[in-house]
C-alpha cells in the first residue's frame, strides 16, 4: 500500500473543493495540498449549475436584505450569525472569482450584471449566462494549476476516513485506473463532496451525486443535521430530470397549466405580475418550496399536462423573444431542444419538480469545523446552517466561495500547528478498510444491484417527496431497512482491477441507502411543516414551541438512526410568517 | 412501451482478460428519446454488468462520455438512438486515444496540455485588490473569447484531429483554444509567455487546418478558428522578431 | 504489479478514406502538389522566354498538345475546389468585429469570392488587351 504524507488532504474537487484548495496554496505556501476527486475536476457537479450566484451589488439593495431573505426563505432555521457572515463576505468572495477570470455577465458599461432570483427580494444575483457553475468551476480548477503545492489525485475514489485518538488522521482512497488502494496521511481533512440528490429517481444531479462524503462523517459518528429539508425545483424536464434554471422565471419565464392560466395566483403568490415584468418575490419568482408544492396541488385538481413522461405544467418563454432567448439562456435552448424537442423560442417547455439539493449535510460550526477533530465540510455535502428549511437559488454557488474559503483557512490553521501521527496504528486501519472493501468486491450474493437502486429512488420519492405523512414515511423507513438488508447479499459480477466500475456504484449504493434512512428518519421525527418539509397529516403547520430546532442524524450501524435537536442561533429575526406575493407587501408596511 | 430493439455493437477491451479489443453485440428495447448514454446504462444494470464508460451529469456539459459512434465522435449523452434506428450503433472508445477499459481511454496527456499552457489570469502587475471591486470588461471585450471559454473538455477534437492522432506531442485543438481565451481575455497580461508555446513546432505550426475538430465540438467552441487566429498572432510575432535587433 | 495495459490503436495508412470529411482535406492537400506543377509549367515559360523569342513560341505550341490542355483543365477544375475549400474556412481566420459581434461568417466568404470575381475578370481584360 502506497503512502502519501500530506499536510491537508481535501475530498471534492468541486466549487467547493477547488476554492479551498487554492485558499490553502495561496496563503499557506508552505503547506502541502492532496486534492482528491472521483472524477476529473471539472466533472463535478458544480458545473451544472446554470442560474447563478448570490451577491449584494446595487446600490439599492442592502446586506440587510439579502440576510432577510435568506432567513426567511429558510424559514427561520438558519443559522442566523452564519448567514451575517455569508452575506457579508459574498460580493467580495464573487469579485476575487471574477479576477480568476469567471466571464460574469456585464452590463453595457462593463461593470458585473444581476438577474432577479426566487424569494430574493432584489436583483442581486451574478451570472454568466445560464452556465454560472460551469464558468466558475473551470475558472477554479484553471487558477488551480498555478499552484504546484496543489497535488491532484483525480479520479481516485475516497474509501474511508482514518481517524485515530479521536482525530481524523487521513483518509484511504482508490486509484480508479489502477484499482490500488493508497493511505493520505493528513493532518487535517476537508470533505467537500457535494449533495446526495440520487436517492430519489428524478433528479436534476449528476450520477456522481452520491452522498459519500455525509454517510462517511456520519459513519464515523459526526451527526448529518436537517437531512430532511430535500429541495424539489420546480422546474425539471420529465423523464430525465435535467434543470431549467430558475433564470428561466427570473428573466420572465411563467408557468401555466393546462388551461393556459397562470396557477400560482391560487395559492398566495399573486397577484398576477404583467408578462414579461416579472416582479421580485411574486408569482413565478415565489421559493422553490412553495411553486413545487402547487404543482402538486394542480395535479390533485386535474390541472395538469399529461404527457409519455408523466405530469407536466409548461414554463412559457415564448414573450421573452429569441435574442433574449439566445443571450441570456441559450443553453436551456439546447437543452429543451435535445431532451424533449421542444424550441422555447415557439412552444412552451414541459417541467414538472424534481429532487436538486439537499439542504442538511455534515454539522459543522459556523467556522466549517465538524466535531471530529481535523475534520472540516463544505459546500453541498455540509450543514454550515446557511439554508434552514429551505435554499434560496443562487445561496449556494456563493456559499462555495465564501466557505470554500473559510474552510482553506481554517484547516490550514490546524494543519500548521499539528503533528503527523505515527504511521503503525494508521497503516493497520488502512489494511482493515481495505480488507473489507475487498470483501465486498467479491460479494457473490443474487440481489441486483439496479433493482436496490430503483427501489430506493421510487420509495423516497413516494414517502419523503414533496408532501409527507406519516404513513407515507414509515412505509419508506419500512423499505430502506429491507433495501439494507438486501444490500448485504448483493451480486458484484465484476472482479476486476481497473476502472471496476461495476464496483464503484455498490460502494456508492451503500452511501446512499445510508444518507436515505437518514432523511426518512429525521423527516419521520419533525412533527410540523416548514420550509421543504411538508406534512399533510395533522402536523401540517409550523411549530415553534417544539421544533424551531435542527434535528441531528446519528449513525447506529444496523439499527435506526437516533435523532437527537439542538437550538438555532437567532440574532436578530424573531420568526414571523413566511409570506410571498401581495402578502408580503402588506406586511412590510 | 413498444417492443422494437436496436442492435448496439460495443467494442470491448478488458486489460486484464484480452489481448486486444473485440467487438460485442446487444440488443437494447428501442425509444426515440434513449440517449447513447442511456443505452449503454441499460445494459450494464440489465445485460453485462462488466461495460464500462464515464458518465456524470447526463446533460452535455460535463465532459465525461465521449466516444465513437460510427466512427464519430460524440456525447453519448447527447447522441440519440432515434438519428440511427433501425440501424445498427457501433460504439467504440475515442480515438486517438489509448484504451484503458472499454470506452474508457486514458486522458492524460489531454489533462497535461490544458495544465501545461497556463491557463489561468496573469494580471498585469500586482494582483487587483479585492476592495477595489471588480475589472471592467464590456460585452465587446468579453465577445472576443466567450466561445473559447465554453470547452467542456470532452476530448471530441483530439479525436477528431488526424494531426493529434499522426503526432501526439501536438499541443491540439482543445489546449489552444484555452489558451487563445486567455491571450483574448482584456484582464489578461499573459500573451507574452504564451505566445512561446504558441510558436513551437508542436504549437500552432502542428496544425494543417483539417477543421474537423470545429465540426465534431459539442458545444461550438470552434477551435480550429483559435488556432487560425493564432497563427495569425505567431506570424506577426516572427516578423517583429526579425525586425529586432538582438 | 499494475494490470493496466492501455491499448493503442494504431493510424492506419487509409485513414483518410474512412471519412469522407478527411477524404476532401486529403484532396484539398492532393490539389496543391498539381497546382505546384502548373506553377512550374508557368516558370518553365518565363525562363524558356529568357532565352529568346524561338525558345518561348516552343514552349507555347507544346502548351497546345491535348494532352497539355487536358491537364490545364484538370489544373483549372482542382484550383476551383482548393479555392472553394479555403474561402470556406476563411472565416476562422478572420478577427474583426462590428458593433462588438463578431462578423457573420457568410459576409467573409462572400467578400472573398467578390474580390475573386474582380480579380479575374481584371486579368482576363488585361491579357485581352
Ligand atoms: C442542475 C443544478 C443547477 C444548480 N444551479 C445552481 C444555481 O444556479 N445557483 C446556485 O447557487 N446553486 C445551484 N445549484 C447547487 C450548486 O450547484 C451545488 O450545491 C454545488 O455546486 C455543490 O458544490 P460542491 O463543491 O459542494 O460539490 P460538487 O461540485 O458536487 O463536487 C463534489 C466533488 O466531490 C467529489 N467526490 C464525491 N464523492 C467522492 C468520493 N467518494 N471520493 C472522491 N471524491 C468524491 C466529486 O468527484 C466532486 O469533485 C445547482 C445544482 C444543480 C444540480
Ligand atoms: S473544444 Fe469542443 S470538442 Fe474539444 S474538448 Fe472542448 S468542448 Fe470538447
Ligand atoms: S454525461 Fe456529462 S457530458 Fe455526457
Amino acid at each position: 500500500m502506497q503512502i502519501i504524507k500530506t499536510d491537508v488532504a481535501i475530498i471534492g474537487a468541486g466549487g467547493s473543493g477547488l476554492r479551498a484548495a487554492i485558499e490553502i496554496a495561496e496563503n499557506y505556501p508552505q503547506l502541502d495540498v492532496a486534492l482528491i476527486s472521483k472524477v476529473y475536476p471539472m466533472r463535478s457537479h458544480t458545473v451544472a449549475a446554470e442560474g447563478g450566484a448570490a451577491g449584494v451589488v446595487q446600490d439599492s439593495d442592502s446586506l440587510d436584505q439579502h440576510f432577510d431573505d435568506t432567513v426567511s426563505g429558510g424559514d427561520w432555521l438558519c443559522e442566523q450569525d452564519v448567514v451575517q457572515y455569508f452575506v457579508e463576505n459574498a460580493a467580495k468572495q464573487l469579485t476575487q472569482l471574477e479576477h480568476w477570470g469567471c466571464p460574469w455577465s456585464r452590463k453595457a458599461d462593463g461593470n458585473i450584471n444581476v438577474r432577479a432570483f426566487g424569494g430574493m427580494k432584489k436583483e442581486r444575483t451574478w451570472f454568466a449566462a445560464d452556465k454560472s457553475g460551469f464558468h466558475i468551476l473551470h475558472t477554479l480548477f484553471q487558477t488551480s494549476l498555478k499552484h504546484p503545492k496543489i497535488t491532484r489525485f483525480d479520479e481516485h475514489f475516497c474509501l474511508d476516513l482514518v481517524v485515530e485518538n479521536n482525530k481524523i488522521q487521513g483518509v484511504v482512497i482508490l486509484d480508479i485506473a489502477e484499482g490500488e488502494a493508497k493511505l493520505i496521511q493528513a493532518k487535517s481533512v476537508i470533505m467537500a463532496t457535494g449533495g446526495a440528490g440520487r436517492v430519489y429517481t428524478y433528479n436534476t444531479n449528476g450520477g456522481i451525486v452520491t452522498g459519500d462524503g455525509m454517510s462517511l462523517a456520519y459513519r464515523h459518528g459526526v451527526a448529518l443535521r436537517d437531512m430532511e429539508f430535500i429541495q424539489y425545483h420546480p422546474t425539471g424536464l420529465p423523464g430525465s430530470g435535467i434543470l431549467m434554471t430558475e433564470g428561466c422565471r427570473g428573466e420572465g419565464g411563467v408557468l401555466i397549466n393546462k388551461n393556459g392560466y397562470r396557477y400560482l395566483q391560487d395559492y398566495g403568490l399573486g397577484p398576477e405580475t404583467p408578462l414579461g415584468q416579472p416582479k421580485n418575490k411574486h408569482m413565478e419568482l415565489g421559493p422553490r418550496d412553495k411553486i413545487s408544492q402547487c404543482f402538486w396541488q394542480e395535479q390533485q385538481k386535474g390541472n395538469v399536462i399529461t404527457g409519455d413522461r408523466g405530469d407536466v405544467v409548461y414554463l412559457d418563454l415564448r414573450h421573452l423573444g429569441e435574442t433574449k432567448i439566445n443571450e441570456r439562456l441559450p443553453f436551456i435552448r439546447e437543452l429543451a431542444k435535445a431532451y424533449v424537442g421542444v424550441d422555447p423560442v415557439h412552444e412552451p417547455i414541459p417541467v414538472r419538480p424534481t429532487v436538486h439539493y439537499t439542504m442538511g449535510g455534515i454539522t459543522t460550526n459556523a467556522k466549517t469545523e465538524t466535531s471530529l477533530t481535523g475534520l472540516y465540510a463544505i459546500g453541498e455535502c455540509a450543514s454550515v446552517g446557511l439554508h434552514g428549511a429551505n435554499r434560496l437559488g443562487s445561496n449556494s454557488l456563493s456559499e462555495l466561495a465564501v466557505f470554500g474559503q473559510l474552510a482553506g483557512q481554517q484547516a490550514a490553521e490546524y494543519a500548521q500547528q499539528a503533528e503527523h501521527h505515527t504511521i503503525k496504528p494508521l497503516q493497520e486501519k488502512a489494511q482493515k478498510i481495505i480488507a473489507r472493501t475487498e470483501a465486498l468486491l467479491h460479494s457473490n450474493g443474487n440481489e441486483k444491484m439496479a433493482d436496490i437502486r430503483q427501489e430506493m429512488g421510487d420509495c423516497m420519492e413516494e414517502g419523503v417527496g414533496i408532501y409527507r405523512t406519516q404513513t407515507s414515511m414509515q412505509k419508506t423507513i419500512d423499505k430502506l431497512a429491507e433495501l439494507k438488508a438486501r444490500y448485504k447479499h448483493i451480486n458484484i459480477n465484476d472482479k476486476s482491477s481497473v476502472f471496476n466500475t461495476e464496483f464503484l456504484y455498490a460502494i456508492e449504493l451503500g452511501y446512499l441507502l445510508d444518507t436515505a434512512e437518514a432523511i426518512a428518519h429525521s423527516a419521520i421525527a419533525r412533527q410540523e411543516s416548514r420550509g421543504s418539509h411538508q406534512r399533510i397529516d395533522e402536523f401540517n403547520t409550523r411549530n415553534d414551541v417544539h421544533f424551531l430546532k435542527h434535528s441531528l442524524a446519528y449513525y447506529q450501524a444496523d439499527k435506526a438512526p437516533i435523532i437527537k435537536y439542538s437550538d438555532v442561533t437567532i440574532t436578530k429575526s424573531q420568526p414571523a410568517e413566511r409570506v410571498y406575493g401581495a402578502a408580503s407587501e402588506t406586511k412590510e408596511k | 412501451m413498444t417492443d422494437k430493439t436496436i442492435e448496439i455493437e460495443i467494442l470491448r477491451y478488458r486489460p486484464e482478460q484480452d489481448e486486444k479489443p473485440f467487438p460485442q453485440q446487444f440488443e437494447v428495447p428501442y425509444h426515440p428519446d434513449m440517449s447513447i448514454l442511456e443505452a449503454l446504462q441499460y445494459i450494464k444494470d440489465h445485460l453485462d454488468s462488466t461495460v464500462s464508460f464515464r458518465w456524470s451529469c447526463r446533460m452535455a456539459i460535463c465532459g465525461s462520455c465521449g466516444l465513437m459512434v460510427n466512427n464519430i465522435p460524440k456525447l453519448g449523452c447527447k447522441a440519440f438512438l432515434r438519428d440511427y434506428y433501425p440501424q445498427k450503433v457501433k460504439l467504440e472508445a475515442l480515438a486517438n486515444f489509448p484504451i484503458e477499459r472499454d470506452l474508457i481511454v486514458v486522458m492524460d496527456d489531454f489533462i497535461k496540455k490544458l495544465e501545461e499552457i497556463k491557463p489561468y489570469i496573469i494580471p498585469e502587475s500586482d494582483d487587483k485588490c479585492l476592495s477595489e471591486g471588480t475589472y471592467k470588461q464590456t460585452p465587446e471585450q468579453m465577445e472576443k473569447y466567450a466561445k473559447f471559454s465554453m470547452c467542456i473538455n470532452c476530448g471530441l477534437c483530439y479525436s477528431a484531429c488526424p494531426q493529434y492522432g499522426l503526432d501526439k506531442n501536438f499541443t491540439g485543438p482543445a489546449a489552444l483554444a484555452l489558451l487563445a481565451r486567455y491571450n483574448r481575455d482584456s484582464r489578461d497580461a499573459g500573451s507574452a509567455e504564451r505566445m512561446k508555446i504558441v510558436n513551437q513546432e508542436q504549437g500552432v505550426w502542428s496544425c494543417t487546418f483539417v477543421g474537423y475538430c470545429s465540426v465534431v465540438c459539442p458545444k461550438g467552441v470552434d477551435p480550429a478558428a483559435a488556432i487560425q487566429l493564432l497563427k495569425v498572432e505567431s506570424s506577426k510575432d516572427y516578423l517583429i522578431g526579425m525586425f529586432k535587433p538582438d | 504489479m499494475s494490470k493496466r495495459k492501455p491499448y493503442q490503436r494504431e493510424m492506419k495508412n487509409d485513414w483518410w478514406l474512412k471519412n469522407i470529411f478527411y477524404s476532401r482535406y486529403m484532396i484539398r492537400e492532393g490539389s496543391s502538389i498539381l497546382i505546384t506543377l502548373y506553377s512550374l509549367i508557368l516558370a518553365w515559360g518565363v525562363f524558356r522566354l529568357s532565352q529568346g523569342a524561338e525558345a518561348f513560341n516552343a514552349w507555347l505550341s507544346a502548351l497546345q498538345h491535348p494532352v497539355s490542355i487536358i491537364f490545364h483543365l484538370l489544373v483549372l477544375l482542382i484550383a476551383l475546389y482548393h479555392t472553394l475549400t479555403w474561402f470556406s474556412l476563411a472565416p476562422k481566420a478572420v478577427d474583426l468585429y462590428i458593433k462588438g459581434k463578431p462578423l457573420d461568417g457568410r459576409l467573409i466568404v462572400a467578400g472573398h469570392y467578390i474580390t475573386f470575381v474582380i480579380a479575374t475578370v481584371f486579368c482576363l481584360v488585361i491579357i485581352m488587351l
